[in-house]
């Protein structure tokens, strides 16, 4: 018996000192995040105080309780940020799964290797422009004066739509926009899936007599169900990131009430207001709610699709 | 013979005081070379009329920098160095947030207030006291003293104030008046006449494109200086911004008076009828300007000097076009008031550890005397022809707050007896400036801005009309921020905007309005109304 135990002792002694160099490995990553995510975190305390930034973070505060709360409740702006966020988030996430799968799926069905390169870079391409970019393009393409898609429905006798000033168009505006940024580069995750399926497969299929509807639903699809579940719950962490960048640079106060999201209202508060103390009780409300959406969805992948990433 | 110690101790320290100040403290010059630490911004007139024209001189060696080394053996230097006023505050702000305090640096009353919360920066009474001349002090004070009570917390002055004009910062009506007598139309001296006009020139279609989209100026930021909404709320007894008497003598926030609301609901029909643009949310100053410039506007409000720019290309394009400055006109049955609010934009203020504090008191009087002291050496040191910026250089730069409208009325005096050997300073080179637009020369035309400022029909006139006929709403609140003020105030005010954008636009119905003052009141607005009282009271 003592034996045994020995031994186990022993035997999980030399599997620490095989994986030695692994953890040794590990420490530079573990370092950093301990120094730019965990000790920032005791700046939350900031939520909670009456800041003033020149007596320092740990200096002689005055400390307040919940009255930053209180505050950002009875802020008009906050309440719908919050809504704008969720709403603009959810639709993202949604059709960031959806188009990039179908236009995987599709492009993987072309013969021509040259017609799908090429469509595959050109949509590829939005990618790499950065919001204060396009953002400077999509005022003037979409200006109802003199911007280009106006003039269009012009001709078939529409009225000029204001679509970054009118609350009505403005968080389409800003969904169909980014998926037209993002949609390429997601496809490519999932083609680089598709190709990974095993030939076998197909040809299996085609033996039976599949067609290639049946064939994309029975197999390709199934095939990409790992993959299109990690897609899924990392996006879900995004459930309260509606996109600082863009939102940035294509609002304006007449919009605020569709298209403030949490982010730009925190920068607003906080940079511009130096309301520091509400600006930390917004970001650390933010946080709380986006790790109940983490977990769940984490719970319910693994409940459903048996995914794990731990 | 305690007594008598005591009172010959007295004795003789008054003779030492007396002594100090036969020599005049404030202009002595140091035995040994005191440095001075300041940060500072710079900005694109400085590049153009100066560095470009002396390449080898820099910030900290130039005309201003020799005159404090020669003069006072004051040596300045600069910590860092931003290219616009925007980096400045937001350097400046972080600066302040991590504890790394310039020793001698211009900040706002918020930069102030906060400096003075941490304990940083020193009180400065006793040097100005000691310190400023007599011509300083005259000069620093000719505004009033609400640039010393913006500065002033628990008593202690903490900021000496680089004074600049409050009556500057009253809007005034510009309407293009070619247009104005091609429909024979006289200047609007109502509300109902100025949207008559509006409504007129829209009519009109000068630029000919068949659409009636000649519009209004206003920008985005509802009340900057060009393309303001100021000028249009006074005339319903509204002062958006500044802080006003009500009738039981308390002092009231102006966006929630009663007026802003009807102010508010004329200017929704406005935008409904297209006389304002659809798309004006968006439109910053620069934008709106290309409206003026394309003969797509006719009337806006805005400061004296909106003829300089965006005015002159207009002009530049349109050899016709021609504008004036005219007074604010009020809506039927209102008192008509153009708010104001103090000028002076940035005091100067000096951390607790710094050995020489005074060297900055010395650096205001040599600045104020080189350039409205009796020597008259402003050709010199303010603005000479060739280099208009040169002032700028500066580390401090209080400036007479008359300058300008004593330079016009210097110059309307001239027009009257034609005695140029009274023009001096300032004036003299503003002179040189309406001679050379009055040549008729094709460089003249460029100055075309200068003389609808300070010719015969110039701003300055309308500006000092205010004055005179008592047309003027000061804010009533001059103190140093108070502590709700400090927190809250920047956020009502993206409120107050929003809400007013909103209601212009039809998206909110004109009632919102009262839903607005009742959330100003409850986000800090009553608290913040309370303290200025508390201030008003301590003051009165």
């Amino acid at each position: 018996m003592q034996k045994t135990a020995k031994a186990a002792r022993l035997h999980s002694g030399g599997k620490f000192r095989k994986e030695l160099p692994f953890h040794l490995m590990l420490i530079p990553g573990v370092i950093i995040v301990f120094i730019y995510m965990y000790i920032p975190l005791s700046g939350l305390i900031i939520a909670f105080q009456k800041f003033v930034p020149a007596k320092g973070l740990f200096g002689n505060q005055k400390w307040i309780g919940w009255d930053n709360f209180i505050y950002l409740y009875n802020l008009p702006g906050a309440i719908s940020a919050l809504r704008n966020t969720v709403i603009i988030a959810f639709f993202k996430i949604v059709l960031h799964l959806l188009i990039p799968i179908t236009v995987s799926i599709l492009l993987n069905e072309i013969r021509s290797t040259g017609f799908r390169r090429t469509a595959q870079t050109l949509i590829y391409l939005p990618h790499f422009l950065s919001w204060i970019i396009l953002g400077g393009i999509l005022i003037d393409i979409l200006s109802p004066s003199d911007g280009i898609l106006n003039r269009v429905l012009g001709l078939f006798g529409m009225e000029p739509i204001f679509f970054l000033g009118s609350n009505d168009y403005f968080r389409g505006t800003l969904i169909v926009s980014d998926v037209w940024k993002e949609f390429g580069f997601n496809t490519i995750i999932y083609l680089a899936a598709i190709t990974n399926i095993d030939p076998n497969q197909y040809e299996a299929a085609t033996i039976d007599g599949a067609n290639r509807f049946q064939k994309m639903r029975y197999i390709t699809l199934p095939n990409m169900r790992m993959i299109i579940v990690l897609m899924m719950v990392l996006s879900l962490g995004n459930v309260l990131n509606a996109g600082f960048d863009q939102v940035y640079n294509l609002y304006s106060k007449q919009v605020y009430s569709t298209g403030d999201i949490l982010d730009t209202f925190i920068y607003r508060i906080g940079l511009l207001d130096a309301q520091f103390g509400v600006a930390t009780a917004m970001g650390m409300f933010k946080s709380v709610v986006s790790t109940i959406f983490i977990s769940t969805s984490y719970f319910c992948a693994y409940k459903f699709a048996d995914y794990r990433i731990f | 013979m305690k007594k008598l110690t005591a009172i010959l101790a007295l004795v003789l320290a008054l003779c030492m005081f007396t002594a100090c100040s036969f020599a005049e403290p404030g202009t002595e010059k140091y035995a040994e070379p005191v440095e001075v630490h300041f940060v500072r911004d710079t900005d694109d007139t400085l590049d153009a009329n100066f560095f470009s024209q002396f390449p080898d001189k820099t910030m900290e060696d130039n005309l201003w920098c020799d005159l404090y080394r020669d003069q006072l053996n004051i040596i300045v230097k600069y910590d860092w160095i931003v290219k616009s006023g925007d980096e400045y505050d937001t350097k400046l702000n972080t600066a302040i947030a991590v504890g790394d305090i310039p020793e001698f640096v211009n900040v706002n009353t918020l930069q102030l207030s906060q400096l003075v919360e941490a304990d940083a920066i020193m009180p400065l009474e006793d040097i100005y006291k000691e310190y400023a001349t007599d011509f300083t002090r005259q000069i620093l004070e000719s505004d009033g003293l609400s640039p010393f009570q913006a500065a002033t917390i628990n008593g202690h002055l903490y900021g000496l104030p680089n004074v600049d004009s409050s009556l500057m910062i009253a809007d005034l009506l510009w309407i293009r008046t070619d247009w104005l007598e091609k429909l024979g139309l006289p200047v609007p001296t109502t509300m109902e006449e100025v949207i008559a006009t509006a409504k007129a020139f829209s009519e009109a279609d000068f630029d000919g494109n068949g659409e009636k989209d000649t519009i209004i100026g206003i920008a985005k930021d509802l009340w900057s200086q060009m393309f303001s909404l100021r000028g249009f709320f006074n005339g319903f007894e509204s002062y958006p911004g500044i802080w006003v008497e009500n009738e039981n003598g308390e002092l009231v926030y102006g966006s929630t008076l009663p007026g802003t609301k009807e102010a508010l609901k004329t200017l929704n029909e406005l935008y409904n009828e297209g006389l304002i643009d659809k798309e004006f949310g968006v439109k910053d100053g620069g934008k709106v300007a290309e409206a003026t410039t394309n003969g797509k506007c006719g009337l806006f409000y805005g400061a004296q000097w909106n003829s300089i720019y965006p005015l002159q290309s207009c002009v530049n394009l349109d050899k016709n076009a021609q504008w004036q400055a005219f007074s604010i006109v009020g809506a039927e049955g209102k008192v008509v008031k153009a708010q104001t609010n103090v000028g002076t934009l940035s005091w100067t203020v000096v951390r607790k550890d710094v050995k020489h504090p005074e060297a900055v008191m010395k650096m205001f009087n040599l600045f104020i005397d080189k350039n409205w002291g009796p020597e008259n050496e402003n050709g010199i040191y303010y603005a000479p022809l060739d280099s208009e910026s040169i002032w700028k250089l500066s580390p401090v730069v209080p400036t007479n707050p008359h300058k300008n409208d004593g330079a016009f009325l210097d110059l309307e005096q001239y027009r009257k007896d034609g005695d140029e050997s009274k023009v001096q300073g300032e004036a003299l080179s503003i002179l040189k400036k309406l001679q050379a637009f009055e040549s008729g020369s094709e460089d003249g035309f460029a100055l075309w801005g200068w003389e609808r400022i300070y010719g015969a029909q110039g701003a300055y006139g309308v500006l000092i009309d205010y004055f005179n006929k008592k047309m003027t709403q000061d804010n009533m609140f001059v103190g140093a921020p108070t502590e709700t003020m400090v927190s809250k105030m920047s956020t009502l005010e993206d409120l107050q905007d929003e809400v007013f954008i909103k209601i212009i636009m039809g998206e909110e119905p004109v009632d919102a309005f009262d839903k607005f003052v009742e959330d100003f009141n409850v986000l800090g607005g009553a608290d913040i109304t309370k303290e200025v009282n508390e201030w008003y009271a301590s003051v009165k």
